[in-house]
C-alpha cells in the first residue's frame, strides 16, 4: 500500500497507509497506553486510553480505531489528554477490585505473604492468581500518584469454575473483548461474545451454556490473551509467571502441533501457542493436559525387578542386566515389541533396530489413543499360540488374559497399570517434555522436540533404555548413539504415524484421543472426563451420612462464608477465643477456624470461612443440609477480657467474626467497647451491623479509603490510645499476620496496654501434640494450639512466625483441585 | 404497473372511501388510540350500528394517530350532511350515543365533539385547523395522520403520494440529492447532520452493492413520533427509501424497526406487499430501470441499536455494539458496503420534499434549521401529543399554545428535550428559538423530538437520575467511561437524594461527565452526562439543599387540606393516614416519594420541600 507521512508530537513519520495511529506512533518508539489494542486483532477502541488530539478532527479520537492520513498532525501528550487517561483509568479500575494496588502497604504486604491465597473470587490483587501477568496492574503501579480514587463497584458475578481446565472470575473481567476477539480470529465463529448490557454485560457463550457444550474447542487462547484475571488456567494460575518458554512439539497425537512449553522450575505450568493465528492452536490436550500428565505424582520413577514374586526396586544397571539376561533367551524370533506410533523418531528407530536387528523378533506401534484392547488379532493369535513367548510393552498396550500366555514381560512406561504390576522388569520412562529429539506429524514433516526437562527421580528416556539395552545383549557398536542428534543421523525415510480421523483441535468431541501409552486419559487428567473421555469409575464407597449438619450458609462478602453448624457440644463449652478444627471430608486436611458465635440451647455454633485455599475450598463447596467430616472443639484457652474496663477490639479480614464473642461478652459485663474494622475495600466489611449492637462506637478502615478512614486498624488504636476518653486498657488484634504485626509495631510504646493477638501458625491437630503450631513468645517456645492462640503481640517473634507460615507454598499451590467434580460441586449452591 | 393507472385506482378508493352523502367513521387506533380503549370503542360503535341497522351503511375504518393524543380514543364521525366531527375521549358508552345521537338523529353528540373537520361549521365547534392545539402546528410529516387508511397504499398515493418519487426519477440520483440538500433538510434522527450532504457521500463511494437503512429503531422514554407516522402512513417513509436508495445507488433498503412496535411492524409489512404488487419495488421500477428491495429487520430493544454502527452490526448478526468511526457507513457501513441510515422523520420528509419541491420546503423553518419538526409532547402538561412545527418556533408557543399550558396551572420549571441524551432547558427560557443551534447553546439538544414538560414541584436531581438510571442500564457495556461511568454517575446521584453526599461530590460528577463526553466511543456515552450536566447547569441549588443534608419529602399542609381523602386513596403504600375532613400526615417511613399524593390533591395542600434529613 502507498506510504503515507504524517507527525507525531512533532516528528514526521512514514507509515503504510492503512496503518493506524497508533502503530505510527509506535513506529517512532511512542508509547500510547492502550489495553484492548494486541497487534494480532482488528481495532476495538473500547478501554479509550489511546486518545489522541488531531487536528483538525474534533474530540479525542482513539489512535487504534483512527487511520493514519497523509499530512495528519498528532498530538499524543497534553493536559487534558493526561487527564482524561488517568479518569478512564480510575473509572476502568473501579469495576476492577483494585485495593492492593492502592494500598499503603502493598510491598511490605507483598514479602510478607509467601502463601499466595488461592482464593476462587479474586478481591483484590494480592489474592489474584493473574497477579504477576497483570496488564493493568503495571499501568496502574506505572501511573504516577495512583489517583484510584472512585470506590470499587464490585458486580457480584457468579465465579464459573464448572468448565474443565478454565475458570472465570467475571469480577476481573473489564471487557477489553481481547477473548472473543481472538476467538473469532482463531475460529471464524467465536464461542463466546460479550452478552447483556451495560453493568450485566459479560464474557460468555450463547445462552449462557457451558463452554464445552459452546463449540469451544480449549485451544486457550483467550486464557493466554486475557490482561487480567478473568479467564484463567486452573492448573497454571498460582505457579506465577512462569521463568522460561521451550520451543517444542506436542507428542499427544499425530498431528505433532508446536507450542511452547512454559516452564517454572524446569517444570511444565502450561503450554502456549506459537502465534495467534488459525494454523497455530493447540487441542484441549496440548494446551491443558499435557502439563498435568507431566506433573502427575503418581509416576513410575526407580526400574523395578521381579524378585521372589515382588516388584523391588534397583539401580538403573541392574534393571538392565537383569532385562538383557532375560531378552537373550529369545532370539528365536519369540520376541515382540510393543511402542507408540506418536513417539520421538529416535525411540521408534532403536526400538525398531532392537526387535528387528538384535533380537531377530517383530515390533508393532499402536495407533495414537489406542490401548491393549485395540491389539491387532495376528498378534494376540501369536501370543495364544506360544510363537510370541516375551513382549517388551512401552505402556500399558497388552490385555491382562495375553499377559498370563507369557514366559517373560517386560514394561517401560510412565504410568503404573496392571500391566506394568505384572511384569518381570519395569523401567521408568521419561515422556514428552522430558525428551529430546524429533518428532514426524502426520502429514510427514520433521520437528525438534525439547530440549529435556529434568524427569522424576530415576526416569530416562526409552530410546537411552534401549541403547544399553541393545549393548548388554552384545551390540557393541550402540554405544556411538550418545545423543540424540547420533541416532537422528541413522533414520532414513521413516513412516510418518498415522493421521486421526478428526484433528484433535477441531473439538473437543468424539476428536480427542482416549488414550496415551495406553492408560486412559481421563484417569490421568480427570478434567477431561467433561469431553467424554472413557475412565475407569472409581470403586463404590459407601456415602456415610454422619458429620455435623449445616443448617445455614451464606456468603455474607465476597469470598467469605459464614457456618451455622450444629454442633451442641462445642455450643455447649465455648468461650471468647477459642476455635475449632474442621475436616471437610474424611479424607480432608485439619483446619482451625475462631468461632465466631455459639447458641448452647439450639446446640448451634457459627464461624466463618475465607476461602483461600484447597481445604478451605472444600468447606465452602459444601452448602445448607450437607454434613462436615469433623467439627472438633472448643480448643484453645480461652480469652477473659472482662477483667479491663475499655477494650479495644480489632478485627481485619476473617478475624471480623473472631472478636464478635469478644464485644457480646464485654458489654454483657457491661465495658467499654470499641470495634475497628478493617478490610481491603467497602465491599469485604461484613458483620458490621451484628458488632455495632454491642459496641459504644465502630470504626471502618479501607485500603482504598472506599469505606471510613483510609488505612489500617493501627491508625484507629494509636488513636484510641491518644485520646482522654477513649484509652483503652486492653486491646485484641484478629486478623491476617501482618495486619496483628503492624497493630504490635505502632502501638509498642503503650506496651502497657496488651494487645493480644490470635497466632495462627500451621495447625495439624490442635491439641498439642504435634508441635507444627510452635511459636516464640517472650523469648519462649509455646504451641499455639494450647498456650494460645493468643499472646500478648508485643512478645510475638513476628518474622520466625512468617517463615514457619511459608513453609509449604509450593505443596500448597500444588494440592489445589484440578479435578472437576469439586468445582462443579461447588458452583451448584 | 404504471403510476397513470395506480393513480385512477388511487382516485376509485379514495371516492368510496370519502363518498359524498355516505357516512362513516374513522377510529384513532394506533397504538396511542388502542392503549386508551380504541379498540373497546370500535368494538362498541360496530355493536351500535347493528343495533340500528346500520352495520352495512356505515363503514368503520382504523386510521393513524392524528396527533391529540390527550383526546383518545378519537373518533370522527362523518353524516349524510358530509360534515365530518371529531370526538374526543370516546368510550364504549359514548360510542353507542354518537351512533344514535349523529347518525340516527343527526344530532352532533355535543358534550365530546372536539372540532368540525371538514364540512359545514356547527355553532360553538372550532374547525380543526383552528383548534389551539392544531394552529401553530404545520403538518408535514404527520400530512396523513388521521386521515388515511394506512393499511391503503391507494389512499396514500391519492393525496399525493409517490409524486416524490416520480419526480426524483425524473431528476436523476445527482439531481435529487441535490433536490436534497437545497431543501436544507437536516437529520431528524437527533444529531441534525445534513442529509443531501450525506447521501452524497455515499452516492460517491464507488463500491457497490450500497445499502439504506431506514433507522426505526426509536428509543428514547417519552419519544413515540416514528411510530406514529409509520403507524399511520407507513408510505410517507417507504416513499422517501426509495428515493434514497435511488439517489445514492442501493439496491436494498433496510428498515430496522424495535419489535415493541408490532402495529407499526404490520403496517409496514403490508405496505411493502402493496409496493410490491403495484411494482414500486422490485425490478424496473415505473420503467425506469431502478431496482430496489426492502426487508425489515426487527430489533430486540436495545437502546445502543440506535447508534448507526451497532445498527448495522445488528443488522449483520453481530451484537449491537457501537464501533469507532471513521470509517463512516457512507464509505464502509452495512456489511462494509457504503450505506446511508436515516430515521423515520427524514425519510417522510424527502417524500414530502421531492412531491413540492426544496424551494417550497425551504419556506418554513429558519436559516439554518429548515423544515418542520415533530415532537412527542408529554408530561405535566394540559395536552399532550404528537406534533409538528416549524423550525425556531418559540418553546413557549409549543408548551402554552399547543400545550395549552402546564397542567394545574403550575408554573413550568423545565422542558426536557432529546431524552436521555438532551438537557433540561429551565422554564425562564421559554422564549428560546426551538431549532438545532439554539437548543444546543441552552445545553440540550434537538434529540429525535422527545419533549417532556415538568413543573415547579418537580426534582430536578430525580430527573437526572431517571435518565442515568436509563442510560446506565442501556450502556452496551463496550468503552470504560460509559459503562462505568453512567454506575459511578448514577451511584453518586443517590448518594445526593439520599442526603449522604460528602463535599466534591459535584466537582466528582463534573469530572466523571467530562471524561464521559470527551472519551466515551459512541453517543451514547458522550451524550449520557447531559442530563446531569444541565440540571448542574440550571439547577445547581436544587443539589446544593441536598448536600447540606437536607432530603426532600412530601407534606401536608394542616391549614390548606381538607381531608377529601384523596391522597389516601392514591397512596399505593398505604403512607397516608387521617380522618375524613381532617387534615392527613403522611407516614415519611412507608413513603416512597412517588408524588402520587401531589397530583391528586385538589386543594394545593400536599407541598414537595427539602428538609433537614433528621427530621422525619
Amino acid at each position: 500500500m502507498k506510504e503515507i507521512t504524517l507527525t507525531i508530537d512533532g516528528q514526521p513519520v512514514r507509515v503504510d497507509g492503512g496503518a493506524s495511529v497508533l502503530e505510527a506512533a509506535k513506529a517512532l518508539g511512542i508509547e500510547v497506553p492502550s489495553i484492548c489494542s494486541h497487534p494480532d486483532l482488528p481495532a476495538y477502541g473500547a478501554c479509550r486510553m489511546c486518545v489522541v488530539e488531531i487536528e483538525g478532527v474534533r474530540g479525542f479520537p482513539t489512535a487504534c480505531t483512527t487511520p493514519a492520513a497523509d499530512g495528519m498532525v498528532v498530538r499524543t501528550e497534553s493536559e487534558t489528554l493526561r487527564r482524561l487517561r488517568e479518569n478512564t483509568l480510575e473509572l476502568m479500575m473501579s469495576g476492577h477490585p483494585n485495593a492492593c494496588l492502592v494500598c499503603d502497604y502493598r510491598a511490605v504486604c507483598e514479602k510478607h505473604k509467601p502463601t499466595p491465597s488461592k482464593a476462587g473470587t479474586s478481591t483484590r490483587c494480592g489474592l489474584c492468581g493473574n497477579r504477576s501477568e497483570c496488564d493493568l496492574r503495571e499501568i496502574v503501579l506505572a501511573t504516577p500518584g495512583r489517583n484510584l480514587g472512585l470506590p470499587t463497584i464490585y458486580s457480584h458475578k457468579k465465579v464459573e469454575r464448572d468448565d474443565p481446565f478454565i475458570e472465570r472470575d467475571h469480577n476481573l473481567c473489564i471487557l477489553c473483548g481481547l477473548c472473543w476477539r481472538i476467538c473469532d480470529k482463531i475460529h471464524g465463529q467465536p464461542a463466546i461474545s460479550i452478552v447483556r448490557r451495560g453493568k450485566e454485560a459479560r464474557i460468555a457463550a450463547s445462552f449462557d451454556r457451558s463452554w464445552v457444550d459452546s463449540g469451544c474447542t480449549f485451544c486457550g487462547a483467550c486464557v493466554d490473551i486475557c490482561p487480567t484475571g478473568t479467564i484463567s488456567d486452573r492448573f497454571a494460575k498460582w505457579h506465577g509467571h512462569p521463568d522460561n518458554k521451550i520451543l517444542s512439539t506436542c507428542m499427544l497425537c499425530p498431528e505433532g502441533c508446536s507450542f511452547y512449553e512454559m516452564t517454572e522450575n524446569n517444570q511444565v505450568v502450561a503450554t502456549r501457542m506459537t502465534g495467534f493465528a488459525a494454523e497455530d492452536r493447540l487441542c484441549a490436550l496440548g494446551r491443558f493436559a499435557y502439563p498435568q500428565l507431566l506433573q502427575d505424582r503418581d509416576r513410575i520413577n526407580r526400574p523395578l525387578l521381579r524378585e521372589s514374586g515382588e516388584l523391588i526396586p534397583v539401580s538403573q544397571e541392574e534393571a538392565v542386566d537383569a532385562l538383557g539376561a532375560a531378552l537373550d533367551g529369545f532370539r528365536d524370533g519369540s520376541f515382540l515389541f510393543l511402542g507408540n506410533d506418536t513417539e520421538l523418531r529416535e525411540t521408534k528407530h532403536l526400538y525398531r533396530s532392537l526387535a528387528t536387528d538384535v533380537l531377530k523378533g517383530k515390533y508393532h506401534f499402536m495407533a495414537a489413543g489406542s490401548g491393549a484392547a485395540d491389539l491387532p488379532e495376528t498378534i494376540a493369535e501369536k501370543i495364544e499360540n506360544g510363537t510370541i513367548r516375551a513382549v517388551l510393552s512401552a505402556g500399558d498396550l497388552l490385555p491382562a488374559e495375553l499377559r498370563e500366555r507369557l514366559a517373560f514381560l517386560g514394561v517401560i512406561d510412565a504410568f503404573p497399570s496392571a500391566l506394568s504390576a505384572s511384569a518381570d522388569v519395569v523401567l521408568p520412562a521419561s515422556i514428552l517434555a522430558e525428551t529430546t529429539g524429533t518428532f514426524r506429524d502426520a502429514a510427514g514433516t520433521v520437528k525438534g522436540v525439547g530440549p529435556a526437562l529434568p524427569a522424576p527421580a530415576h526416569a530416562r528416556p526409552e530410546w537411552h533404555w534401549v541403547r544399553d539395552l541393545a549393548q548388554r545383549l552384545g551390540a557393541d557398536d550402540w554405544r556411538r548413539y550418545r545423543y540424540a542428534p547420533d541416532v537422528t543421523r541413522t533414520i532414513g525415510d521413516d513412516p510418518a504415524p498415522a493421521p486421526l480421523r478428526t484433528r484433535p483441535r477441531d473439538s473437543v468431541k468424539d476428536a480427542l484421543p482416549a488414550r496415551f501409552r495406553g492408560h486412559l486419559l481421563a484417569d490421568r487428567v480427570p478434567a477431561l472426563r467433561a469431553f467424554g473421555l472413557p475412565f475407569t469409575p472409581p470403586e463404590a464407597t459407601a456415602t456415610e451420612k454422619r458429620g455435623f449438619l449445616i443448617r445455614r450458609k451464606e456468603e455474607i462478602a465476597p469470598n467469605f462464608h459464614s457456618f451455622l453448624v450444629e454442633a451442641p457440644e462445642i455450643a455447649r463449652y465455648a468461650r471468647p477465643g477459642q476455635f475449632i478444627m474442621v475436616m471437610a471430608a474424611e479424607t480432608s486436611e485439619r483446619v482451625p477456624f475462631t468461632l465466631t458465635d455459639w447458641d448452647p440451647e439450639n446446640g448451634t455454633i457459627l464461624f466463618i470461612i475465607e476461602e483461600t485455599g484447597r481445604s478451605s475450598r472444600e468447606l465452602c463447596a459444601l452448602r445448607a443440609g450437607e454434613r462436615i467430616a469433623h467439627v472438633s472443639g472448643p480448643l484453645g484457652a480461652p480469652l477473659d477480657l472482662t477483667g479491663a474496663n475499655t477494650v479495644a477490639l480489632a478485627g481485619g479480614c476473617y478475624g471480623i467474626g473472631a472478636i464478635y464473642p469478644f464485644a457480646k461478652a464485654l458489654h454483657k459485663a457491661g465495658k467499654r467497647v470499641f470495634v475497628v474494622l478493617e478490610a481491603s475495600s467497602h465491599f469485604l466489611i461484613y458483620f458490621e451491623d451484628e458488632l455495632r449492637e454491642f459496641c459504644e462506637a465502630i470504626y471502618f478502615t479501607t485500603r482504598d479509603g472506599s469505606m471510613g478512614r483510609r488505612g489500617a486498624v493501627h491508625d484507629v488504636l494509636v488513636e484510641l490510645l491518644q485520646s482522654d476518653d477513649k484509652r483503652p486498657d486492653a486491646m485484641a488484634a484478629i486478623g491476617c499476620t501482618l495486619m496483628m504485626q503492624m497493630a504490635t509495631e505502632a502501638t509498642r510504646p503503650w506496651s502497657d496496654v496488651p494487645l493480644h493477638v490470635a497466632l495462627n501458625p500451621i495447625m495439624i491437630d490442635g491439641t498439642g501434640m504435634c508441635g507444627a503450631c510452635r511459636v516464640s513468645v517472650g523469648g519462649e517456645t509455646s504451641f499455639a494450639c494450647v498456650d494460645g492462640p493468643f499472646f500478648d503481640g508485643h512478645e510475638v517473634d513476628w518474622a520466625e512466625l512468617a517463615s514457619r507460615r511459608g513453609a509449604f507454598v509450593q505443596v500448597e499451590v500444588e494440592a489445589m483441585p484440578q479435578n472437576g467434580t469439586l468445582a462443579a460441586h461447588a458452583c451448584r449452591h | 404497473m404504471n403510476l397513470f393507472a395506480i393513480r385512477e385506482r388511487a382516485r376509485a378508493a379514495w371516492a368510496a372511501f370519502a363518498l359524498p352523502g355516505h357516512p362513516r367513521i374513522l377510529v384513532g387506533a394506533a397504538t396511542c388510540g388502542r392503549a386508551a380503549g380504541a379498540m373497546e370503542v370500535k368494538e362498541a360503535l360496530a355493536a351500535a350500528l347493528g343495533e340500528h341497522g346500520l352495520t352495512d351503511s356505515v363503514p368503520v375504518f382504523e386510521v393513524g394517530c392524528n396527533g391529540l393524543c390527550y383526546a383518545e380514543p378519537l373518533v370522527e364521525v362523518t353524516g349524510r350532511d358530509n360534515r365530518r366531527v371529531l370526538y374526543r375521549n370516546v368510550d364504549a358508552r359514548i360510542a353507542a350515543r354518537l351512533v344514535e345521537s349523529h347518525l340516527v338523529q343527526g344530532e352532533p353528540f355535543m358534550k365530546r365533539a372536539l372540532c368540525v373537520v371538514e364540512g359545514n361549521p356547527l355553532e360553538g365547534l372550532p374547525k380543526w385547523a383552528e383548534l389551539p392545539m392544531i394552529r401553530p402546528q404545520e403538518r408535514i410529516v404527520t400530512r396523513n395522520l388521521g386521515f388515511i387508511d394506512p393499511g391503503e397504499m391507494l389512499h396514500y398515493v391519492n393525496r399525493g403520494g409517490y409524486t416524490g418519487l416520480e419526480r426524483a426519477l425524473a431528476l436523476g440520483p445527482k439531481g435529487t440529492v441535490e433536490e436534497v440538500t437545497r431543501s436544507g433538510l437536516r437529520g431528524r434522527g437527533g444529531a441534525g447532520f445534513p442529509t443531501g450532504l450525506k447521501w452524497g457521500f455515499a452516492r460517491k463511494t464507488p463500491t457497490e452493492p450500497k445499502y439504506v437503512i431506514c433507522n426505526a429503531d426509536e428509543g428514547d422514554p417519552g419519544a413515540f413520533m416514528d411510530r406514529s407516522v409509520l403507524e399511520g402512513d407507513p408510505h410517507a417513509m417507504l416513499e422517501g427509501l426509495l428515493i434514497a436508495g435511488y439517489a445514492v445507488g442501493a439496491t436494498v433498503g433496510y428498515i430496522y424497526i424495535r419489535s415493541e412496535y408490532p402495529l407499526a411492524v404490520a403496517r409496514l409489512a403490508q405496505a411493502i406487499e402493496d409496493l410490491r404488487a403495484y411494482g414500486l419495488v422490485g425490478e424496473n421500477i415505473l420503467g425506469s430501470g431502478f431496482a430496489f428491495e426492502i426487508k425489515i429487520k426487527k430489533g430486540a430493544g436495545a437502546f445502543v441499536c440506535g447508534e448507526e454502527t451497532a445498527l448495522m452490526a445488528s443488522i449483520e448478526g453481530h451484537r449491537g455494539m457501537p464501533r469507532a468511526k471513521p470509517p463512516f457507513p457512507a464509505v464502509s457501513g452495512l456489511f462494509a458496503k457504503p450505506t446511508n441510515i436515516n430515521n423515520v422523520e427524514t425519510l417522510a420528509a424527502v417524500s414530502a420534499i421531492l412531491e413540492r419541491g426544496a424551494d417550497w420546503y425551504t419556506g418554513f423553518g429558519t436559516e439554518k434549521s429548515r423544515g418542520t419538526k415533530t415532537f412527542s409532547l408529554a408530561g405535566q402538561i394540559r395536552r399532550t401529543g404528537l406534533i409538528e412545527v416549524p423550525m425556531g418556533i418559540p418553546l413557549r408557543t409549543i408548551i402554552e399554545d399547543i400545550g395549552g399550558g402546564v397542567d394545574r396551572d403550575k408554573a413550568c420549571k423545565a422542558v426536557q428535550t432529546g431524552g436521555p441524551s438532551g438537557g433540561c432547558i429551565p422554564g425562564h427560557l421559554l422564549d428560546l428559538p426551538v431549532d438545532y443551534e439554539h437548543l444546543a447553546e441552552a445545553g440540550s439538544i434537538m434529540g429525535s423530538g422527545g419533549m417532556v414538560v415538568m413543573d415547579e414541584d418537580t426534582c430536578m436531581v430525580k430527573v437526572a437520575r431517571y435518565f442515568l438510571s436509563f442510560t446506565e442500564a442501556e450502556s452496551c457495556g463496550k468503552c470504560v467511561p460509559c459503562r462505568m461511568g453512567t454506575q459511578h454517575l448514577l451511584r453518586l446521584l443517590d448518594t445526593i437524594l439520599a442526603g449522604e453526599a460528602a463535599p466534591g461530590t459535584l466537582e466528582q460528577l463534573r469530572g466523571i461527565c467530562e471524561t464521559m463526553k470527551c472519551a466515551s466511543l459512541c453517543g451514547l456515552g458522550q451524550t449520557a452526562p447531559n442530563p446531569v450536566l444541565t440540571t448542574l447547569r440550571y439547577f445547581e441549588d436544587e443539589y446544593s439543599h441536598y448536600l447540606a443534608g437536607e432530603v426532600r419529602r412530601y407534606r401536608i399542609e394542616a391549614e390548606s387540606c381538607e381531608g377529601c381523602r384523596a391522597c389516601a386513596i392514591a397512596c399505593p403504600t398505604g403512607a397516608i393516614t387521617g380522618d375524613r375532613k381532617r387534615p392527613h400526615i403522611i407516614d415519611q417511613e412507608a413513603c416512597i416519594l412517588c408524588g402520587v399524593c401531589l397530583q391528586s390533591c385538589r386543594y394545593n395542600a400536599v407541598s414537595f420541600v427539602f428538609e433537614e434529613k433528621a427530621a422525619r
